[in-house]
């Protein structure tokens, strides 16, 4: 039986939603790629590097702004509403977990500046290393979810950080067992520097759901 | 950037909700905020023709008052017909044939014994151009009532009206003028005042700003939040913002086209909240999204 369905419209406002939606990769990519430029620099303890993941973070913002402007003018000038609205809010919400991330890589590095390089100590260096690796792969999780628009993934994200927060717990713990030999200052930075990249893997899993939001209406129930 | 993985294809296609078969029974209850509101008009699987043009089919949904309730949809979807068949308007029409319920207070409106005019003087109308009488503005408003055989203070049941109907405060100086002195806004909000100073318990409104400028509009939509406090409000309308504006509920309604006959039928009915936000049907998400006109 056929319906009134026979006229497609609204092309133009499809292209600006997928507009969106390939900005908002490309701009995961680059925070993504300058977690991961972090992870080298905390992990060879190139000082020298620093300033590049310290300049690394001027465009994402730049991204950031610009989307920001975008996503507001569709809601002004589109009304949207159902899927198209979800996403755009979805997308707003995207784009400040992006842009924390980005923040997050740049506080790692003048963290460790700050104490002139990563301890000598195999453990630490060791939990370190898979730490950014897991914080990583988790941020990685949300920019694929907005590839290929899955609202699956947001539903085993949190499960996935799991390994995050457990490698966190274990450089927590060893920290403290060594905090004699580490001193106050190193001790502290060591914490934060923990909690920056446990941070970046649950801002990614939030990525995600957000994704699950913006397909199927409705979080995952540990959002 | 010589270190980050390859990106998976940022150029894949968007992914929607599943579509849902237009077969499929639509939603006809709400959840919140409301559900404590009586149903006082109900349409049990309501059936209309005009002649051998079957113009409805199968439409069932509660009605609860105290709220507005808005039906939208394509053009010829049948949602006029099915509001003009609330208030038995559509029996002006010799065709017209009514198959099914339409209750109101649990009283079968097509029932024998049943009395059209009164059915409307409970349950009133709007139209979507306003249609003053060639009478004075205190006339307009006094005529129903006369009719109704009023004997209470009409200059007081005028004042109320008018000022239920948000015109009171541009009018009281000229109530001896023709109506048709008055703006295209002021026109509508008084035949507003004219529908409620029988003191029905429902209105419906057919299109009732489309005529009017935004500010207009926005004073009808205004007087209508203000209006349900005390009526019951059925507004049909093709402006979907302005049904996300002003209703509680929202009634979708599409046709099909069957061998040339256009039926239509209700597709979903819920929450607005939720219609504009996450609709159950993808036909509903197509449409209200300009997907699909």
């Amino acid at each position: 039986m056929a319906t009134n369905h026979d006229i497609e419209l609204r092309h133009h406002f499809d292209d600006e939603l997928d507009e969106i939606r390939v900005s908002l990769v490309d701009m995961g990519t680059m925070v993504l790629a300058n977690i991961r430029r972090a992870g080298v620099v905390l992990v060879e303890n190139r000082l020298d590097e620093v300033d590049a993941v310290v300049a690394a973070d001027l465009p994402i913002n730049e991204a950031y702004e610009a989307l920001e402007s975008k996503v507001f003018q569709i809601l002004a000038l589109q009304q949207p509403v159902a899927t198209d609205l979800r996403f755009l809010v979805a997308s707003t919400r995207i784009l400040y977990e992006m842009e924390r991330s980005g923040d997050l890589a740049v506080n790692t590095v003048n963290s460790m500046s700050r104490i002139d390089g990563i301890p000598s100590e195999p453990v630490l260096q060791a939990i370190l290393g898979q730490l950014i690796e897991a914080a990583a792969s988790m941020f990685g999780r949300g920019v694929e979810a907005i590839t290929v628009m899955d609202a699956g993934i947001g539903l085993s994200a949190d499960a996935e950080d799991e390994e995050t927060d457990r490698l966190t717990s274990e450089l927590f713990t060893a920290v403290t067992a060594r905090q004699d030999d580490l001193g106050l200052e190193a001790s502290v930075a060591l914490f934060y520097i923990g909690r920056f990249l446990e941070r970046i893997a649950d801002h990614g899993v939030n990525i995600a759901q957000n994704i699950t939001f913006a397909v199927a209406g409705n979080f995952p129930e540990d959002y | 950037m010589t270190d980050e993985p390859a990106p998976p294809s940022a150029r894949e296609p968007r992914v929607t909700t599943s579509h849902t078969s237009q077969t499929e029974a639509p939603r006809t209850t709400g959840g919140t905020p409301d559900d404590d509101h009586a149903v006082i008009i109900d349409l049990d699987d309501l059936d209309v023709f005009y002649g051998d043009f079957h113009a409805v089919e199968s439409v069932s949904l509660p009605v609860r008052e105290k709220e507005v309730t808005a039906f939208i949809g394509p053009s010829g979807c049948g949602k006029s017909t099915v509001l003009r068949s609330i208030n038995r308007m559509n029996d002006l029409i010799p065709s017209a044939r009514v198959e099914g319920a339409v209750s109101y207070h649990g009283v079968d409106l097509y029932g024998p014994g049943v009395d059209p005019v009164q059915v409307r003087r409970h349950i009133g109308m709007v139209f979507q151009k306003p249609n003053p009488f060639p009478k004075s503005i205190y006339d307009n408003v006094s005529f129903g009532p006369k009719i109704a055989g009023h004997s209470g203070d009409m200059d007081d049941l005028v004042e109320r009206s008018l000022d239920r109907a948000a015109l009171w405060d541009e009018v009281k100086d000229k109530l001896d003028e023709s109506a048709y002195a008055l703006s295209g806004g002021q026109q509508q909000r008084l035949c507003i005042a004219r529908a409620i100073a029988t003191s029905p318990d429902v209105l419906l409104m057919d299109e009732p700003a489309s005529s009017l400028d935004p500010i207009a509009t926005l004073r009808i939509e205004e007087l209508m939040y203000e209006l349900k406090q005390d009526y019951t409000i059925i507004i049909v309308t093709h402006n979907m913002q302005q049904a996300a504006r002003v209703s509680d509920r929202t009634a979708f309604f599409s046709v099909n086209v069957d061998a040339g006959q256009r039926t239509g039928r209700l597709v979903e009915f819920t929450e607005t909240a939720r219609i504009f936000t996450a609709p159950d049907k993808q036909e509903t998400e197509d449409y209200i999204t300009g997907r699909f006109g």
